[in-house]
């Protein structure tokens, strides 16, 4: 019996050269390891996973017009639908409420406006609206495929972007 | 026969006292060194859980931690080897619903179009103006709620925020309707606002 342990112990050193090292702590780290159950194995790796880094973490990302333009369309896309929303819902209610929601109410109440609030509200309608409409025909042509290289999808992001401000100067100011 | 051996392993092991002292230690001589990941590798398991836990975990944080959703209690559903489940295939959820979303897009652009270059819109196109505003709306906000609304973390606030954007939707839909035939259309109104 002895013999056969010598000879196991042999084998196992010629097939584990760091066996030789530590062969007190390896042994005893392995008995350990196998008296762990299968529910307290699972215990441990729930307490490991709250450890885990939180996915919502957008500050470790390097700003780039790739994603902050696409963050960009949702958010838009949030600002104009929830207005055009808020509006009809607000237009149902008006009769019950007493609130004059018509077209003329709304003009009439618009053009009491002084110029710069016109001008500042017109401008912040725009903005979000025209960054939308432009950056959609750019995501109309990622879908039939155009436009994926890298450099073409940073050169048209920033383009998108000029066009927002352009357009959205444009038909505030001078229209 | 390996029982036979532990005993003498064991001893072994304990010979030194400065050893069985780091070892069982909840302080640590040099933090710093000893919470290196790669020394957490290659120290016995026990010994690992006798280093504090915030000095090892730190060790591999590259980044500052920010809690914005702080994790919840983990369960493990199934074994830890569980296969995530792979929905049946529906060409109604998938490819038809895609397609007719980009259709819907596609469709709004020449009507956005038009009234910048001619004028508001007639009647029946402000109409259809609306009809795809409100799907291309819907099926915008529906997808915010599947992206911002874990089925895992909140069941019940998601499926009440799908059935309040469903209620919205029609809401909207009966407005628009009630705006087209009442008053003078969308197209009109945001011309008369933008020249007010």
């Amino acid at each position: 019996m002895a013999s056969q342990r010598v000879f196991q112990l042999g084998l196992r050193r010629a097939a584990a050269p760091s066996f030789m090292i530590q062969p007190a702590g390896r042994m005893v780290q392995r008995r350990l390891a196998n008296t762990i159950s299968k529910e307290s194995g699972e215990e441990i790796l729930a307490k490991q996973r709250l450890h885990r880094p939180v996915s919502p973490h957008l500050s470790i990302y390097k700003p780039q017009i790739t994603w902050y333009a696409s963050g960009l369309n949702r958010v838009t896309a949030v600002i104009l639908s929830g207005g055009l929303y808020i509006f009809g819902i607000a237009y149902l209610a008006a009769p019950t409420l007493g609130w004059h929601l018509e077209s003329q109410s709304l003009v009439a109440a618009v053009a009491a406006w002084p110029l710069w609030a016109k001008a500042t509200a017109k401008f912040t309608v725009a903005m979000p609206f025209f960054f939308h409409c432009v950056n959609g025909l750019r995501h109309l042509a990622w879908d039939v495929g155009v436009g994926f290289k890298n450099a073409t999808v940073v050169r048209t992001g920033w383009t998108v972007v000029a066009a927002t401000f352009a357009l959205s100067a444009y038909y505030s100011f001078f229209h | 026969m390996a029982s036979v051996m532990r005993p003498g392993l064991l001893r072994q092991s304990f010979a030194s006292p400065a050893a069985s002292q780091r070892v069982f230690s909840t302080f640590t001589s040099s933090a710093a060194r000893q919470s290196s990941p790669l020394i957490q590798q290659l120290r016995p398991a026990f010994a690992r859980d006798a280093v504090p836990k915030a000095t090892r975990i730190a060790a591999f944080h590259a980044t500052q931690r920010q809690q914005i959703l702080p994790p919840l209690p983990q369960k493990i559903e199934g074994s830890v080897n569980t296969a995530v489940p792979v929905p049946n295939p529906d060409y109604s959820h998938g490819s038809y619903h895609w397609s007719f979303e980009r259709l819907l897009a596609a469709g709004l652009v020449p009507l956005t179009v038009a009234p910048f270059a001619a004028g508001t819109l007639n009647p029946l196109t402000d109409s259809i103006l609306c009809a795809l505003l409100v799907l291309h709306s819907h099926i915008g906000f529906e997808s915010c709620i599947i992206d911002y609304f874990p089925e895992k973390r909140i069941p019940k606030l998601r499926v009440a925020a799908h059935w309040a954007l469903r209620i919205a939707t029609v809401g909207l839909g009966v407005a628009l309707y009630s705006f087209e035939t009442n008053d003078v259309g969308i197209t009109e109104l945001v011309a008369r606002l933008w020249h007010a």
